[in-house]
């Protein structure tokens, strides 16, 4: 192949991409939707349900402060910490449940994989960032919360190439 | 030549050297964007290079070190941090070697799962590498394009392991997790997309007359010398050496599956570059068949004690990374950490080569030459 032939090749290539549709996600306008609800872990069989890996969810009538996740992240980020919590729990004597903070996690999700009581999942919101180290930290009453996510966005794969819709 | 003058004056540790009129010392890095984490020192005469000496260990981070005071579990998300484009990759001989020392059988399911996933991220890896290589080149298209396509394969790992890089997705024993359900038919979907978009990349890339002139005859590692110097992956494919462990050592299912490996004659940088591309569309037909063979249930792991202990004795397992042979080297003295751990990566044998190649060259090809090789400094460092 000849040099001048070559080169036009490769720019006819480029020129037939004006007409494939645009691949990027407008990111704050629209967000990428996920499977399910955020990983979670069944320790009855021991394997994990497939979901995103973001902010964690504590279930606080499930968690009896037993600090597994806690020993689970001491080797890994040392991101949790067991806090008093005002209100009491019957299952929970002592009142300690996990204080994650974001600023150290490396969302592995061995936490998760540690609680054997359903208290600890994760959830599809990743939108952590803080103006303030001191926000990153979230207290059990903030992780209780469920968040509010809008992920619609779907990945649409046809003739005039791949988009998100 | 600049020659180094001993002198008795001098405090031990401080050396003069005696510098040559025509010969520049010129420190690439470990600032520069075209050199990574790390320091190529280059002597150049006008525009020809008289030596390389590449100074890695910028960022070093003692993952090894610290793999001895953690257990087998609370390892895997560090020692995936080396290269956390290929992740999976990377884990991959740790995992092997911890599930030998435990002695624990993995599901079928899981060996298929684990496949997928290493080839998925073995693509997002080297769509990384060919980016970066676009960008050296000038070539601005060959930058947004790997990026971009990227994207799938990165939303494909993500549906499967939750997370875009840094999967933390193996473990002894299998997966963390089964795929989500009707997987099968978006990851045939996205990936047979995914082959038609770098199928494209021939004419605008590495049929482009610009690109060959750029990259052919630059840097020519012969078969000896790869032989010689230690050189994995697709350095030493490239050179005409068939030698792909997914087939000379195959692990987990690869015995199963229908395996090419691709050999260039050349030696070049262009072959090179091209090696890694052509892995790619093989990757796609590994996934296809993985797919097709995958059994449809089943458990995806065998259940481990959560402090699981290591019996006595040694273990090295390699595999095929992104880049080359990837290798674990762990001793266990019957407790929960490993005694030692030691990573064995092909980024730091690639880099070998690099002062041999570099001699001679013009100044002008160092980043042609330097990417080539299918270098990750982060991963040599550990």
């Amino acid at each position: 192949m000849g040099t001048a032939t070559g080169i036009i090749k490769a720019l006819n290539s480029g020129i037939k991409h004006l007409a494939v549709k645009r691949f990027t996600l407008r990111y704050p306008e629209q967000k990428l939707k996920f499977v399910g609800d955020g990983y979670q872990f069944d320790p009855a069989s021991g394997v994990a349900i497939a979901g995103l890996k973001g902010r964690h969810m504590l279930f606080h009538d499930h968690c009896t402060g037993c600090q597994l996740c806690s020993i689970a992240c001491e080797g890994v980020a040392e991101a949790i910490a067991m806090v008093k919590v005002p209100d009491t729990w019957g299952h929970n004597k002592k009142a300690i449940m996990p204080q994650i903070d974001y600023g150290k996690c490396v969302f592995c999700g061995l936490c998760v994989d540690a609680c054997p009581f359903y208290a600890l999942y994760m959830s599809n919101d990743y939108e952590l960032s803080s103006f303030t180290k001191e926000g990153l930290i979230y207290t059990p009453a903030q992780l209780q919360v469920k968040p509010q996510v809008q992920q619609d966005s779907e990945l649409i794969i046809d003739k005039r190439g791949a988009r998100h819709g | 030549m600049t020659e180094v003058i001993p002198t008795k004056q001098m405090p031990p540790g401080l050396q003069v050297e005696n510098v040559d009129d025509r010969i520049m010392t010129l420190n690439v890095g470990p600032q520069h964007p075209g050199s990574g984490h790390m320091r190529i020192i280059v002597k150049i005469d006008g525009d020809y290079i008289v030596s390389a000496d590449p100074d890695p260990g910028y960022v070093h981070r003692g993952e090894e070190k610290m793999a001895e005071s953690r257990n087998y579990i609370t390892n895997i998300p560090h020692l995936e941090r080396p290269v956390i484009h290929d992740s999976c990759n990377i884990l991959y001989p740790y995992v092997l070697g911890v599930e030998e020392l435990v002695g624990i059988e993995v599901p079928e399911r899981a060996k298929y799962v684990r496949v997928i996933a290493a080839e998925l991220n073995r693509c997002i890896y080297i769509q990384y590498w060919l980016a970066i290589y676009g960008i050296f080149l000038g070539h601005s298209t060959m930058f947004m394009w790997p990026a971009g396509d990227r994207e799938l394969l990165i939303d494909l790992m993500e549906k499967i392991t939750g997370a875009r890089v840094t999967h933390a997705y193996f473990i002894p024993g299998g997966v963390r997790n089964d795929v989500p359900s009707n997987f099968e038919d978006v990851c045939l979907r996205q990936v047979n997309y995914f082959e038609k978009r770098i199928k494209e990349y021939a004419d605008i890339f590495y049929d482009n007359p610009i690109l060959k002139a750029r990259t052919e005859d630059t840097g020519v590692l012969s078969r000896e010398d790869a032989i010689r110097l230690g050189t994995t992956g697709s350095v030493l494919r490239a050179s005409g050496v068939d030698y792909d462990l997914r087939i000379k050592e195959p692990y987990d299912v690869y015995d199963e599956l229908d395996v090419h490996t691709n050999v260039l004659k050349a030696g070049d940088s262009y072959a090179r570059s091209k090696v890694p591309w052509l892995d790619m569309l093989e990757s796609c037909n590994i996934i296809r068949q993985a797919l097709e063979k995958m059994p449809k249930s089943g458990s995806v792991r065998t259940k481990l004690k959560p402090n699981p202990k290591g019996g006595e004795g040694e273990v090295y397992r390699r595999v095929e990374s992104g880049r080359g042979s990837a290798g674990c080297h762990i001793i266990s003295k019957s407790k929960p950490e490993p005694y030692r751990l030691k990573l064995s990566v092909s980024s730091f044998r690639n880099l070998i080569a690099l002062p041999y190649l570099l001699k001679g060259e013009k100044l002008g090809n160092m980043p042609a030459v330097y990417w080539s090789l299918n270098y990750w400094p982060v991963e040599a460092d550990r």
